[in-house]
């Protein structure tokens, strides 16, 4: 038999830390511009912004013939999320999720992107993934992989967009 | 050891999502969904626990390591299924691609209509729900299908089951259910510049057409605009060939093309030839349109189409249409106006004539509670001369003004309330409300 004034205790101690983990992680990340990273082998090392909208949006889908885009997307809650959300694709959260269900829907894509739950993952699948794509904190992103300019501006440049 | 373990590796893998939430409803959602995974978790430990009392005593820390791996992978894929729109998916540990990766996706809606007609709408698309009965009517059920066959290779397909009056069986047929085939295509994708497919499609020359398809809860009004209403005959709504397309940046146009040679209409010009051609001239299709970069969610093109038609119920003729759009996909304001004309030359040398359709729908998401609501109107117009012997029994001449509102009670599912005026040519003027409740799943 559980006990289950152990479980609510230990499940109020949860969601206590939960929410306080976030409120620091948020605090901590609170500022910093969010990176555009690729693995060293994609063709690309500058998009313009409206290049990099196309590709999130799913209108661009291969860097070359050869090479098919495949987007990760952090999920719902990340700040990550929330930037590329806004900056991007100018969406809300239930405005992006209708936008892939119907991007599908048209036949314009096989499927919607990849959802990872934090940045190490994001990394991990776009060392692995030929054509992955992610977008994460750029004092996160993992040694050896690209981070790839936009309008030819670094993360932490001034005018840099995604932040 | 392990749970503590366990707990550790949730409160990482949640630090993230909380990040950017204070104490609003959504954080409340996620901590609610956590301790319902924690829950399943537990089970599942209590569950391994209690295997492993009675299994050998020297099970290694590694065995156990991957079921309970499997157990968080299976846990985040069900949380992932009621989190996340069907669209897009999980990131598992693998990265290589699995083929065949089929995917299912569905649409749904139920309707209510009262109008005052007195007699049947003659020439309106059973969808438009014009009875002249009030009462509920079951919309269709559709499922989506895609798969990726390969990296380079895609198929998708459409089904649906539409309530009808005589789909059953009978005689008279009773009301039954009308299954279909929407669209089934194959397409293989050289590049963002070159993608050809075969199929059966929804007709690439009206924005409509391809833009919602059977998905009602896509769209922000309840019916379709009549012009390209499912079961109408104004344009030919299916499409069954072969279709060339591509995009390219174009300057910052994006240029997007399709190119298209298929079987064109039926005899029954409101179906298309599924099953073959029904003369030896091929219909054929050229749509272009571009999307600004400087104009985010701007769409504006047109398109030419070309069929000969050897209908039941009036002479062989050549059918030309030319249709344009202008489209602001965003939702404050959204706004979609088309336009399309169909030319008939009959064959035997009577006279040409020319019929036009248009409309024009905008709608605002308000800005207050909660951005769910959006109230939309649509003005819709078709034209059929006298003249034209193949639409002038099929095609309605009227114009119609839709008033309505439409309420997302969920991400995934909305209500609509409409009310619509028909002033028509020939008949007497009816008015009707109209409330529909649809999904995706």
């Amino acid at each position: 038999m559980r006990n289950r004034g152990g479980s609510f205790s230990r499940r109020a101690m949860l969601a206590g830390a939960i929410a306080l983990a976030g409120m620091a992680a948020s605090g901590g990340a609170q500022g910093a511009d969010i990176a555009i990273v690729v693995r060293p082998d994609v063709p690309v090392d500058n998009l313009t912004f409206a290049e990099v909208r196309r590709l999130f949006l799913g209108d661009r889908q291969f860097w070359t013939s050869n090479v098919r885009v495949t987007l990760l997307v952090r999920a719902p809650g990340a700040r990550e999320r929330d930037v590329v959300l806004k900056t991007i694709y100018q969406m809300s959260e239930a405005q992006f999720r209708q936008y892939w269900i119907a991007k599908v829907f048209r036949a314009e894509a096989a499927a919607g992107p990849r959802i990872v739950y934090s940045n190490e993952m994001a990394g991990e699948l776009v060392s692995g993934m030929q054509g992955a794509v992610a977008f994460m904190l750029a004092d996160q992103v993992p040694k050896g992989l690209k981070v790839v300019k936009i309008n030819g501006l670094l993360p932490g440049a001034k005018d840099y967009p995604l932040h | 050891m392990r749970r503590i373990a366990l707990y550790s590796v949730l409160l990482a893998m949640a630090a993230p999502w909380a990040g950017a939430q204070t104490t609003d409803r959504a954080t409340k959602e996620l901590i609610e969904k956590l301790l319902a995974r924690i829950d399943g978790l537990e089970k599942r430990v209590a569950e391994l626990e209690n295997g492993k009392a009675t299994a050998p005593a020297a099970a290694p820390e590694a065995v156990t390591a991957a079921p309970l791996a499997k157990a968080v992978s299976a846990t985040q894929a069900m949380h992932q299924s009621h989190d996340q729109a069907p669209a897009p998916q999980t990131a598992g540990p693998e990265a290589t691609p699995v083929y065949p990766s089929l995917k299912i996706a569905g649409f749904s809606d139920l309707d209510f209509s009262a109008t005052n007609l007195h007699s049947a709408a003659t020439g309106f698309g059973a969808q438009t729900l014009l009875e002249t009965h009030s009462g509920f009517e079951e919309g269709q059920f559709t499922l989506h299908l895609s798969s990726a066959l390969s990296p380079k290779v895609t198929m998708f397909g459409e089904i649906t089951l539409t309530a009808r009056s005589d789909a059953g069986t009978g005689s008279p047929a009773a009301a039954g259910f009308n299954a279909e085939v929407e669209r089934i295509m194959i397409r293989y994708d050289a590049n963002d510049y070159f993608k050809v497919s075969f199929g059966r499609y929804h007709t690439p020359i009206n924005y409509w057409n391809t833009a919602f398809h059977h998905g009602q809860w896509l769209q922000t009004t309840i019916s379709r605009p009549e012009m390209t209403q499912f079961g109408g005959s104004f344009i030919p709504v299916h499409f069954v060939g072969s279709l060339i397309e591509g995009a390219a940046p174009a300057g910052g146009l994006n240029l997007n093309y399709a190119v298209g040679m298929g079987n064109g209409r039926g005899q029954v010009i409101s179906r298309g030839g599924d099953f073959s051609d029904i003369n030896n001239n091929r219909a054929w299709l050229v749509d272009s349109f571009i999307k600004p970069d400087a104009l985010y969610g701007l769409q504006l093109g047109g398109s030419l189409y070309h069929d000969s038609l050897n209908p039941l119920t009036a002479p062989a003729a050549r059918e030309w249409i030319e249709s344009a759009h202008l489209v602001w996909q965003k939702e404050t304001p959204e706004f979609i106006a088309e336009f399309a004309n169909v030319g008939h030359q009959p064959i035997s040398g009577a006279t040409a004539s020319n019929s036009q359709a248009w409309y024009v729908q905008t709608a605002y998401r308000l800005p207050w509670l909660q951005k769910l609501w959006k109230p939309y109107y649509r003005f819709e117009y078709i034209h059929v001369p006298k003249s034209d012997a193949i639409f002038r029994t099929v095609v309605p001449t009227f114009h119609a003004s839709t008033f309505g509102v439409r309420y997302d009670i969920t991400t995934f599912a909305a209500f609509k309330f409409e009310y619509r005026s028909y002033v028509r040519r020939d008949a007497p003027n009816f008015h009707g409300f109209f409330g529909q409740t649809s999904f995706t799943f």
